[in-house]
């Protein structure tokens, strides 16, 4: 019953996400350039419940993503994938206890997520190469993304490790060795 | 422990107050904000004070000249002023009524050829590297792939995917889009794609060596490879940029459409 409400309550929060990417971020953007909360909650649901809950969520979250929004299937579904076992990789590495930790794997996650999926983008489809202005718009949204998680940080820890305790309550210890 | 608790509270609310700062700066573009409106109406009157001393004090004899000739030149200036406002007010209807008149003729010129089927923009992209839209018409509205999407200012798009009920729209400022195209007085043919830059230029490719191309130029469809129809309004040129070499030379194209105010669109039904 518990793992229900915990999956369900991840599933409306993935809603969520997608109108306020969808309509509020649309708007409040930095210099015209908006966050990617789904890096952000990939790399959460991957930290906290581990490497198989995280890519399975990446992969469903991504399909969802390429039927409503993507220009071609599969795109996104093996991206987000990816970053849900990178994330599930993470937790077994390093301390979820810091802040600057976690601030630090969602600006890499986002950086190495934005450019696989442009390279992918420009080898499948018939783009121009503007690298740099590519890099800039990036760099703007890995530090924006970089302000939401100091922001969200409290809520995503307590809410996380009561998750982790859920799913792997007595193997829980072993993080610290 | 309660103190740390404290400390991380204010550091987020220092966070969130320092985003939305952000925010709201980075995004007025060339507009006076209200902190600079505040700045300005404060120091303004002091600074019109000092250039009227200046004025004053550099011995500039005109503050000083006869008045009399002074009540001639300003009645003549009163009566010149009324003929011109009289002339003005003459112009403006006329201007309104030639617009309302070309409305008219416009619409009806645009879109007799083609039957449409209007739409709404219900969703946009989440992404900052494309520019799809997705619409409220499908497959059950008549709208089938590859169909053209057209606004009442000019081209917007063509459909890439449908369901019963929605149609997904690659607009034309998507960076992976590329239109054939033509300068509407020359003919020439060009290529027009996307650009991740900005989201209201097109930058046109392959023109001509021979091709003179002018900025303000209109671009239109050129029907070429069969997406798009002929003659569909697209932008004007902006810039042109030379390169050293001839043949790598492109331009920079305004799009008529405002991207960013879409809301309803017209799919052409062939």
């Amino acid at each position: 019953m518990k793992r229900f409400i915990i999956n369900f309550s991840l599933i409306i929060i993935a809603f969520l996400i997608y109108f306020l990417q969808e309509n509020f971020f649309d708007w409040f953007t930095i210099a015209g350039v908006m966050p990617n909360l789904f890096v952000i909650y990939i790399l959460f649901i991957g930290l906290f419940s581990g490497r198989n809950k995280g890519s399975i969520y990446g992969l469903v979250v991504g399909l969802m993503l390429d039927i409503l929004v993507g220009n071609k299937i599969g795109l996104y579904t093996i991206t987000l994938g990816g970053v849900g076992l990178t994330a599930g990789i993470f937790a077994k590495n390093f301390s979820k206890d810091s802040r600057i930790t976690i601030m630090l794997m969602v600006g890499g996650l986002t950086f190495a997520y934005e450019l696989i999926v442009y390279m992918l983008n420009y080898f499948m489809l018939d783009m121009n190469l503007e690298i740099l202005i590519f890099l800039k718009i990036l760099v703007i949204e890995v530090i924006y993304n970089i302000i939401l998680t100091i922001i969200i940080y409290p809520l995503f820890k307590k809410f996380g490790y009561y998750i982790e305790h859920e799913y792997q309550g007595d193997k829980i210890l072993t993080r610290y060795f | 422990m309660y103190k740390n608790k404290k400390h991380g509270v204010l550091g987020i609310i220092i966070t969130i107050i320092l985003l939305i700062l952000i925010v709201i700066f980075s995004n007025n573009d060339g507009e006076n904000s209200f902190i600079e409106n505040i700045g300005s109406k404060l120091i303004m009157p002091i600074q019109n004070g000092f250039t009227y001393l200046k004025n004053k004090i550099s011995g500039d004899n005109a503050f000083f000249t006869d008045i009399n000739t002074l009540k001639d030149e300003n009645e003549e200036l009163k009566n010149k002023n009324k003929e011109l406002e009289k002339s003005l007010k003459e112009i403006e209807s006329i201007k309104t009524e030639n617009e309302t008149l070309k409305e008219y003729l416009g619409l009806t010129e645009k879109y007799s050829n083609y039957k449409t089927i209007p739409g709404d923009v219900i969703n946009k992209d989440i992404s900052n590297y494309s520019r799809t839209i997705t619409l409220n018409i499908g497959s059950s509205d008549g709208v089938s792939k590859n169909m053209t999407v057209i606004a009442e200012e000019g081209l917007v798009g063509h459909v890439i995917s449908v369901t019963d009920n929605t149609a997904k729209v690659q607009t034309i400022i998507d960076p992976a889009s590329s239109v054939s195209s033509m300068l509407s007085t020359t003919k020439e043919s060009i290529i027009c794609k996307g650009t991740l830059e900005d989201k209201s230029i097109l930058k046109a490719m392959y023109i001509p060596t021979e091709a003179s191309v002018i900025q303000g130029d209109t671009i239109q469809t050129s029907g070429l490879g069969g997406l798009y129809p002929k003659g569909l309004e697209i932008g004007t040129i902006k810039k042109v940029v030379d390169t050293e070499n001839l043949t790598d030379r492109y331009a920079l194209v305004t799009v008529s459409v405002d991207f960013n105010k879409l809301n309803s669109v017209l799919v052409i039904n062939q």
